[in-house]
């Protein structure tokens, strides 16, 4: 069904919900239309949160108990699952942890495949995250993939990272190597029934101290909302924190960058993949895509 | 890129079959979202319109599905979404035909091999152009 910029303009200024989910599906089709229809709307800072960790730590869970403790506030929910490098499809099962949300007018879920992103995000995040802040959002949740180690493009995308860990991840040497801990702002232990989480939190607020850090550590239950309440606060008091120090406009500075950097790899990787894939010589394939990249 | 809904409405917890579709959607290239199951005609309605599919799968096994399938369908066209649905299930052959003249395109019953929901599903998009 063929619908105009103009009448999703209009649809969403109206907080038409099938607008907005096709300005959503032009982000993924086609992210110059989707750059144009967002600069041509009202835009509100919301506080965008990354939700990051390992698959099956609780992120949709966890998600979902946010959602359920925060029904005076608009929150969008981005959650972006693993394509397969095979068939190129994907099995997006992040909702279904979110589903009692599902008919909630002040929330709105959209699921996102990875298409071949790196970094647990997908190649649309940009376009997607400033289009939630068109559809009068106070918080924007993103669900990255199950992460590893060194999965860190999150933190160009988010005002503050949330990292969850559980009681099974590994000894503290884990905790200390570098990549995803580093990009952390806040540290969820989940899973807090199991009392293996609680020397978890003790390690890991060691290891926080030695290197002179101040990051909160909170023990959580995602399936029971326990710790929840604190993780909201956390949220609600670093943003209005870094609202107030600068350091919110400084990064929402760099994501200007960091989104134009995601928009040219994009635009690359569309033309690397029109180029014949058995072609063997590197300086040919280099010079087909300058052609390429030039004649647009 | 085809972006399917697979749904389990109503009470029943049978879901072998709706996760052995959404697994051989998604080893066919397309990207299957999977609602869980014990969903409410509104909670799957809701869904596909904010996730903006090209189609809906609707798997039931409880013998509810003259109540639920219509009602699923009544709320799509209520929100002006032209999202085709299909079915699939334990179905009688006089109920399916019934829910084809009320618009689903169509009805597996047990035994479907997934390919020929696969090339129907594709076929579908092809003569549609989109």
């Amino acid at each position: 069904m063929q619908i105009s910029e103009s009448q999703i303009i209009n649809g969403i200024s109206s907080k038409d919900r099938k607008s907005f989910a096709k300005l959503l599906s032009i982000c993924e089709s086609d992210p110059v239309a989707a750059n144009r229809i967002i600069s041509r709307l009202q835009r509100k800072d919301a506080h965008v949160v990354g939700i990051t960790g390992s698959p099956g730590v609780g992120k949709s869970s966890i998600i979902n108990a946010i959602l359920s403790k925060s029904s005076n506030r608009r929150v969008g929910v981005i959650a972006v699952d693993p394509s397969s490098p095979f068939s190129g499809g994907a099995l997006l099962g992040d909702r279904i942890r979110m589903q009692s949300h599902a008919t909630d007018q002040n929330v709105f879920i959209r699921s996102f495949a990875s298409r071949g992103a790196l970094g647990g995000l997908s190649p649309s995040i940009f376009e997607v995250c400033d289009a939630f802040e068109t559809f009068d959002m106070d918080m924007v949740l993103i669900e990255t993939v199950g992460v590893g180690q060194s999965d860190t493009e999150v933190a160009n995308i988010a005002d503050t990272v949330v990292l969850l860990l559980s009681p099974d991840g590994g000894d503290e040497i884990q905790m200390m190597k570098a990549g995803i801990m580093e990009i952390a702002d806040i540290f969820v232990v989940n899973k807090s029934d199991n009392p293996a989480s609680i020397s978890l939190k003790t390690k890991l607020e060691g290891i926080i101290k030695f290197g002179g850090k101040d990051i909160p550590v909170i023990l959580a239950n995602s399936i029971t909302g326990d710790g929840v309440e604190d993780l909201i606060k956390a949220l609600d008091s670093r943003f209005e924190r870094i609202k107030a120090d600068g350091t919110f406009a400084t990064k929402r500075k760099k994501r200007v960058f960091f989104h134009a950097q995601s928009f040219l790899r994009r635009k690359i990787d569309t033309i690397m993949q029109s180029i014949h894939s058995e072609e063997t010589d590197i300086e040919k394939i280099e010079k087909e895509l300058m052609k390429k990249l030039c004649s647009k | 890129m085809i972006k399917v809904l697979i749904s389990k409405p109503g009470l029943d917890g049978h879901d072998r079959g709706a996760k052995v579709i959404a697994r051989a959607l998604r080893d066919a290239g397309m990207e299957v979202i999977y609602t869980g199951i014990r969903q409410t005609p509104e909670q799957i309605v809701q869904t596909a319109i904010d996730e903006d599919v090209d189609i809906l799968g609707v798997s039931i096994l409880s013998g509810a599905h003259m109540k639920l399938v219509p009602k699923i369908l009544e709320l799509l066209k209520e929100k002006g979404s032209k999202i085709p649905v299909f079915v699939g299930g334990i179905i009688p052959e006089d109920d399916a035909i019934e829910l084809k003249k009320l618009g689903v395109i169509e009805v597996y019953g047990p035994g479907t091999p997934t390919s020929e929901i696969i090339d129907k599903i594709k076929g579908y998009f092809e003569n549609a152009n989109i």
